[in-house]
């Protein structure tokens, strides 16, 4: 009985946990990101996290890599609602097991 | 110099000092969140700074200074002012940005006739709205604005249009050419045509060019 009752908690628990990025590197796919001078705005907000390690973003693919510090993590709508505020709307968003740097690598070899 | 002509020029200077320049219906009137954005338009007849401070991701306030002549260089126009700045809808696609602005001022003009002598201070407002479209590689922008008083109608019109040389990075300094058509009512019987080079290297904007009446322009903007 009471293996169930901790499994039931458990399960609770994880319906109802928010969405934490449980790697190091927040991948966001951003639309109306044409501009450096514009999309220098997201760069901004999301460097100014305490949990930010690196940022990297390429506007021909249309994505921003938010790399986070070593045992830190932000929620993804966070990372959303920081887009958002800088005037962009988030396609997509994941976080992944990829430094930004291997990001950038990758899509450098494409 | 009374108080009052140092405190109507304070704008002017901040913005300069905070390292500015001004420029109207270039580019997005505002930055993001947080942000200050200051902004030059410069030539012989139309000089523009101003300075202003985004409270929300779709409204600035701030401070703008404009100075307007004639083509016969009789008439000038000094106007000091506070601007409000809102995005009224911002279009998102994959591959291109599109933003409707309503921007409004109210401040102080002091108009100057050099034949007649005759100098004048009125409160004046200035209602305007602006569209603008852009690609990675295309530039499209249009704007009104009414810079009205008693006795005094200066509205002005533009519209600009460009292309970018290539495709750039985020960290690369990207190359445009743009052309753009104004008027400015009451000041010139002219349509003022200047084809300018823009670049634009992450939070600095700049287009130099000269116009029809072989006068330069120079067009500065910067967020920080």
């Amino acid at each position: 009985m009471k293996k169930i009752i901790l499994f039931m908690l458990l399960a609770a628990n994880l319906v109802a946990a928010p969405a934490y990025a449980a790697t190091q590197t927040i991948k966001v796919d951003v639309n109306g990101m044409v501009c450096a001078f514009c999309a220098q705005g997201i760069e901004k907000k999301l460097r100014a996290m305490p949990q930010t390690k690196d940022v990297y973003v390429n506007l021909k693919r249309k994505i921003v890599a938010v790399e986070l510090k070593e045992g830190q993590s932000v929620p993804l709508d966070t990372v959303k609602a920081l887009v958002n505020d800088a005037g962009y709307d988030v396609t997509h968003i994941e976080a992944v097991g990829q430094t930004a740097q291997e990001i950038k690598a990758g899509i450098g070899k494409e | 110099m009374t108080i009052f002509r140092i405190v109507r020029r304070l704008p002017a200077c901040l913005a300069l000092l905070a390292g500015s320049a001004a420029l109207s219906a270039t580019a997005a009137p505002m930055g993001y969140k947080d942000s200050w954005m200051t902004m030059a338009d410069l030539g012989p007849n139309w000089r523009e700074l101003s300075l202003n401070y985004a409270l929300t991701a779709t409204d600035a306030l701030g401070v703008d200074e404009a100075y307007m002549r004639s083509d016969d260089k009789q008439s000038t126009l000094d106007l000091s002012d506070l601007t409000y700045t809102r995005l009224l809808h911002r279009w998102n696609s994959a591959d291109a940005q599109a933003n409707l602005w309503f921007v409004t001022g109210i401040g102080e003009a002091w108009t100057h006739n050099r034949v007649t002598g005759i100098s004048e201070t009125r409160t004046m407002w200035s209602p305007g709205t602006q569209f603008d479209y852009e690609t990675r590689r295309v530039y499209f922008a249009a704007a009104a604005r009414l810079y009205r008083a008693t006795g005094i109608d200066h509205d002005y019109g533009s519209v600009r249009g460009g292309f970018s040389f290539y495709e750039t990075e985020y960290d690369e300094t990207q190359p445009w050419f743009v052309l753009e058509a104004r008027r400015m009512h009451d000041l010139s019987d002219k349509t003022e045509i200047t084809p300018m080079l823009r670049l634009i290297n992450k939070g600095l904007f700049i287009e130099a060019g000269v116009n029809n009446s072989h006068q330069p322009r120079l067009n500065f903007m910067y967020i920080f």
